[in-house]
C-alpha cells in the first residue's frame, strides 16, 4: 500500500504555490512603492508558508514508514503552511492592491452573511477536525489509498480546512465580524483536545482498513501530537499577542482622554 | 486578583511542561499513550493537555499585562503560581492515576511510595501558595494600584 500522492496533484500544487507567492511579492512591492507600509515579516512569513506548503506535497521524506511519512505531509499542509500563510494576511493585501471591481466583489464577499459563516471559528474547527476524525476513525483512509482522486480531494480538503481554521481563529484580516477573544480561545481549547486525543488513540490502534506497523504507527502518532502542540501553542500566542495590544491601545487612549481631560479643566477658569 | 489568576494559569502551564519533559521525555516513566481504551480519561488527558499550554500562554500575556499597568502585586502571583503548580499535580495525581488509571507514575514497581511523594509534594504545594495569599492578604500591599495606569510612552 502507498500512500504517496498523485504526481499532478504535486505538480499542481507546487506550481500553484509558487505563482501565489510571487503574485503576494509583487503586491506587496506595489504597495511600497506606492508609499504604503507593509512589513518585510509578512513577506518573509508567506514565502516560508509556501516552502513548507511544497515540501509538505513533495514529501522529501521518501524513506519514511508511510504512515509517518503521510502525517508529515498532513503537518505541513494542513497546519504549518497554513499558519504562516494566514501570518501574511494575504486577504487584506488583495483588498488594498486589487482592481477596483475585482475590490468590491471581495468587499462584499467578505461582508456576507453566507460567504463568512465557513471562516467563523467553531465551524471551521468542525470543518477541520471533523474531517480529520472522519478521515482516521473511518475506512476513508485506506479507501483513498486506491483512489488518486479521493486521495487529492483529502489532501485539498485538509490544507482548505487548515487555511480556513487559521483564518477564523486569528481574525487577522477584515470579516464582517471578528470574534471574541473568549470565543476563540475556547475553540482553540477544543480543537486541540480533538487533535491530542486523536493522536493519542492512533497510537494504539491505526485507521480501519489499514495494516501500518506498530513503530510506524507510535512514531506518526507523536508527530501528530507535538506537530499538534507547536502549532497550537503558535496559533494561542498570536491571539494572545492580539489582546495585549488591544488592551495596550485601549489604555493610551484612557491616558490620552485623561491628559486631555486635565489640560481642559487646567485651562478652565 | 490579576495577579492571582496569572500566577495559577503560568502555575498550570508550568506544571504540565515539566511533567511532559521530564517524565515522559527524559526518564520515560509515563508515557505519551497509556491506555487509550478508557475514553473519559482519553479525553480528560486530551483537554489537560491542550489546556496547559493555552494556560501558560494566557498566564505570562496576562503577567505582562498587569505589570503594564502596575498593579502586580509579586507575593500574590507567587501564591498563584504554588496553586496552580500544587492543583495541577493534585488534580494528576489522584483522578487522572487513581481514579482513572490512564497512566502511572512508573510502572513495574510498587507505586505507593510513588504516590505519597507526588501527592505530598502537591498538597505542600497548594500548602505554600496558600499562605503566601493569606500573608499577601494581610500586609497592605507596597504595589497598591497606582491612581494613574502607566502608559507606554509613545505619545502621538
Amino acid at each position: 500500500m502507498t500512500s504517496a500522492l498523485p504526481a499532478p496533484f504535486t505538480v499542481a500544487v507546487a506550481t500553484a504555490t509558487v505563482l501565489g507567492c510571487l503574485a503576494y511579492l509583487t503586491a506587496a512591492a506595489r504597495l511600497r512603492a506606492r508609499g504604503d507600509a507593509w512589513p518585510y515579516g509578512r513577506d518573509a512569513l508567506v514565502a516560508a508558508g509556501g516552502a513548507v506548503l511544497v515540501a509538505g506535497v513533495a514529501e522529501p521524506w521518501g524513506t519514511a514508514p508511510p504512515f509517518t511519512a503521510h502525517m508529515l505531509t498532513h503537518l505541513c499542509v494542513g497546519m504549518l503552511a497554513p499558519l504562516l500563510l494566514v501570518l501574511g494576511r494575504p486577504l487584506t493585501l488583495l483588498l488594498r492592491t486589487a482592481p477596483v471591481p475585482l475590490r468590491r466583489g471581495l468587499v462584499a464577499l467578505t461582508r456576507s452573511r453566507w460567504a463568512t459563516v465557513p471562516a467563523l471559528p467553531p465551524v471551521a474547527a468542525l470543518l477541520d477536525f471533523g474531517g480529520l476524525w472522519l478521515l482516521y476513525r473511518t475506512p476513508l483512509l485506506s479507501v483513498s489509498h486506491h483512489s488518486p482522486w479521493l486521495n487529492t480531494l483529502v489532501h485539498v480538503h485538509i490544507l482548505l480546512a487548515g487555511v480556513l481554521f487559521s483564518f477564523g481563529v486569528l481574525a487577522l484580516d477584515p470579516v464582517r465580524h471578528r470574534p471574541g477573544y473568549g470565543l476563540r480561545a475556547v475553540v482553540l481549547l477544543t480543537a486541540g483536545t480533538a487533535h491530542a486525543v486523536l493522536a493519542k488513540s492512533l497510537y494504539a490502534a491505526g485507521p480501519p482498513g489499514t495494516s501500518f506497523g506498530t513503530a510506524d504507527l507510535h512514531l506518526a502518532s507523536q508527530v501528530m501530537y507535538y506537530g499538534g502542540d507547536a502549532v497550537e501553542l503558535a496559533l494561542a500566542a498570536v491571539v494572545a499577542w492580539q489582546w495585549y495590544r488591544a488592551g495596550g491601545r485601549a489604555l493610551r487612549r484612557a491616558g490620552r482622554a485623561g491628559a486631555g481631560g486635565a489640560a481642559a479643566a487646567a485651562t478652565r477658569p | 486578583m490579576r495577579s492571582v489568576l496569572s500566577g495559577v494559569l503560568t502555575g498550570i502551564g508550568t506544571a504540565a511542561f515539566i511533567d511532559e519533559t521530564v517524565f515522559h521525555q527524559l526518564l520515560h516513566w509515563h508515557h505519551f499513550y497509556d491506555k487509550s481504551t478508557t475514553d473519559i480519561g482519553l479525553v480528560s488527558d486530551g483537554l489537560f493537555h491542550a489546556g496547559s499550554w493555552l494556560a501558560m500562554v494566557a498566564g505570562l500575556v496576562l503577567y505582562a499585562d498587569v505589570r503594564r499597568r502596575g498593579t502586580l502585586v509579586p507575593r500574590k502571583w507567587w501564591g498563584g503560581l504554588f496553586l496552580g503548580l500544587g492543583g495541577f499535580q493534585l488534580y494528576d495525581g489522584t483522578f487522572q492515576h487513581k481514579g482513572l488509571g490512564i497512566h502511572q507514575i512508573r510502572y513495574g514497581v510498587d507505586l505507593a511510595p510513588y504516590d505519597w511523594t507526588w501527592n505530598g509534594i502537591a498538597v505542600l504545594l497548594l500548602v505554600v501558595g496558600a499562605l503566601l495569599l493569606v500573608r499577601a492578604s494581610r500586609t497592605p500591599s507596597r504595589a497598591a494600584p497606582r491612581t494613574e495606569p502607566r502608559t507606554p510612552s509613545r505619545t502621538r
